[in-house]
């Protein structure tokens, strides 16, 4: 961005410390006024070489660290990653250990969006709002912490099943839990829409429209917002899924409001695509001990090959591209994150805008910048 | 739109440039292609054949075969059919069309392989740094002969 400032402007840098996001971006912007005539995004603050480091690890010792890529989303991007070379070393997975994993999945999305949420409420001075999901977050928490034994970063997949199965209780205390966030649910709409603030700072305010979204390769719930029902889960199924009965939400106008209403019935779609999979669940092993790789030693090598995975991650589209070399390290690992196009598609949205919208816009993009950063 | 009627568009357009097209599974088609012809492909993908998402672009580096790949992933929004095409371009002088005009989320990808495997774009709109420090350009952290820090880098923090 050009640094010289005509007689009525100002160049306003945001963050890195700024609390708009997760992780530490700048956003710099050049006002007049209060209207935003130019933002420019700088990453790279947090930037971690995650990629360079899985290529110094073996496939097993790389589970960990695709966890850090993004905390709020450890499990899917397990999922990419160890989806990636279960393809590419053709290994079978178990449907008992699927169903686990879909069910690890969901319960990730509904506390990213819970956090996500909260963290918008408190970009529109909707301080309790916080308070409210962070509760209710800390339930989902305990769901996924009773299966895998941590709350954040689980490192609970590996190649061809899962570390262990579905405890005593987690049933009847995930329907009690579920209960209790359906009504929840309930009552943030009811406070949403009924706040005067909220209609006049979201409805109306950031609108991306479908072709404009499509071009700048937005996905997850800022694209599905604008109409365009675009879902991994049904566009190339992993897992489960194509077993499963559940709806891509979307909604039309690709406001703030709609986004957080895309989240909102993502959540209760989540919590049915749960309930499905306790009640369909079969019984079995968790794991093939007689399989290919049956006994997956920590240098497990994997077949010469690339192999290109997506899920869908709370915030779009996830990515993995894992080039092998028959040895036992990835030769180049290359993750296509989410928040990476949605970020970049952050300047064009705010501008035009009021300084005032820029913290609401971004927060409603829910992207997190250490992912960006990886 | 299925991936074999997809491919044969391509084959039929692109018949000079493609090479080692075929179809890897229902919704999976791989390719490599000329360098020279990159635009023009994505161009006709994203006009003819529906392909306007692109999901990544990255490169390998291979320095055994004096090479580095840079490696595209075209989705689509309307249809599940994934597309990768592979360009090898050599490794002491890597330079590829940008494809930024077509796809506009390619900027950031490509500023990320220029700093970290020194891949040239041409016409790119804004090609410098992403996610690293200014004094590392030309150091190329992901390539594979790449020393680690501080060996290839100490000297900038003198």
């Amino acid at each position: 961005m050009d640094e010289n400032v005509g007689p009525s402007e100002m160049i306003v840098h945001l963050g890195p410390q700024h609390p708009m996001q997760p992780g530490p971006f700048r956003l710099n912007l050049r006002l007049r006024g209060e209207t935003v005539v130019d933002a420019e995004i700088e990453l790279g603050f947090i930037h971690k070489g995650i990629e360079k480091i899985l290529e110094s690890k073996t496939y097993l010792q790389g589970i960990p660290i695709v966890d850090r890529i993004c905390y709020l989303t450890a499990m899917t991007n397990e999922e990419a990653y160890v989806g990636a070379v279960e393809k590419l070393a053709d290994i079978e997975v178990p449907e008992r250990s699927q169903y686990i994993r879909v069910i690890l999945e969901e319960l990730s999305r509904l506390q990213s969006h819970l956090l996500g949420m909260g963290e918008f409420g408190e970009f529109i001075g909707f301080v309790s709002m916080f308070m409210y999901t962070i509760k209710e977050r800390e339930d989902i928490l305990t769901l996924m912490d009773m299966v895998t034994g941590a709350r954040v970063t689980h490192t609970f997949l590996k190649y061809g099943g899962v570390r262990g199965d579905l405890p005593e209780g987690f049933r009847e205390k995930s329907a009690t839990i579920f209960a209790g966030l359906k009504e929840q649910i309930a009552e943030y709409r009811r406070l949403f829409n009924g706040d005067e603030i909220y209609k006049q700072r979201c409805f109306g305010v950031g609108t991306l429209e479908a072709k404009t979204a499509r071009d700048l390769g937005v996905s997850g719930p800022a694209l599905r917002a604008t109409g365009v029902a675009f879902d991994i889960r049904k566009d190339e199924p992993y897992l489960v899924y194509k077993d499963l009965d559940f709806k891509v939400c979307t909604a039309t106008d690709g406001d703030i409001a709609a986004r957080i209403e895309v989240r909102l019935d993502e959540m209760l779609e989540a919590m049915y695509i749960i309930e499905q999979c306790l009640d369909q669940m079969p019984s079995g092993p968790l794991f093939y001990e007689d399989s290919l790789y049956g006994v997956r030693t920590p240098t497990m090598r994997v077949p010469e090959g690339d192999v290109f995975h997506r899920v869908e991650d709370p915030r779009g589209e996830m990515g993995f591209y894992v080039v092998s070399d028959g040895s036992d390290k990835p030769h180049r690992v290359k993750i296509r994150g989410p928040v990476y196009p949605t970020m970049q598609a952050l300047p064009p949205l705010i501008k035009g805008t009021t300084v005032a919208d820029v913290a609401a816009i971004a927060g409603s993009m829910d992207g997190c910048t250490s992912e960006a950063d990886r | 739109m299925d991936a074999k009627s997809i491919i044969d568009s391509l084959v039929n357009k692109f018949q000079d440039s493609l090479t080692d097209a075929k179809v890897d599974s229902d919704i999976r088609i791989s390719a490599y292609l000329e360098p020279e012809k990159i635009k023009d492909v994505c161009q006709y993908l994203k006009d003819e054949l529906a392909f306007d998402h692109l999901s990544s672009e990255t490169a390998i580096d291979y320095p055994k075969k004096d090479e580095i790949v840079v490696v595209y992933h075209i989705a689509s929004y309307d249809h599940p059919v994934l597309l990768t095409i592979k360009v090898k371009l050599p490794r002491d002088a890597p330079e590829i069309e940008s494809i930024v005009p077509v796809y506009w989320n390619a900027n950031w990808y490509e500023r990320e392989i220029y700093e970290l495997f020194g891949v040239k774009f041409n016409n790119h709109p804004d090609l410098r740094q992403l996610v690293l420090p200014e004094e590392l350009l030309g150091d190329w952290p992901l390539r594979k002969d790449y020393e680690g820090f501080p060996n290839t880098t100490a000297r900038n923090l003198v």
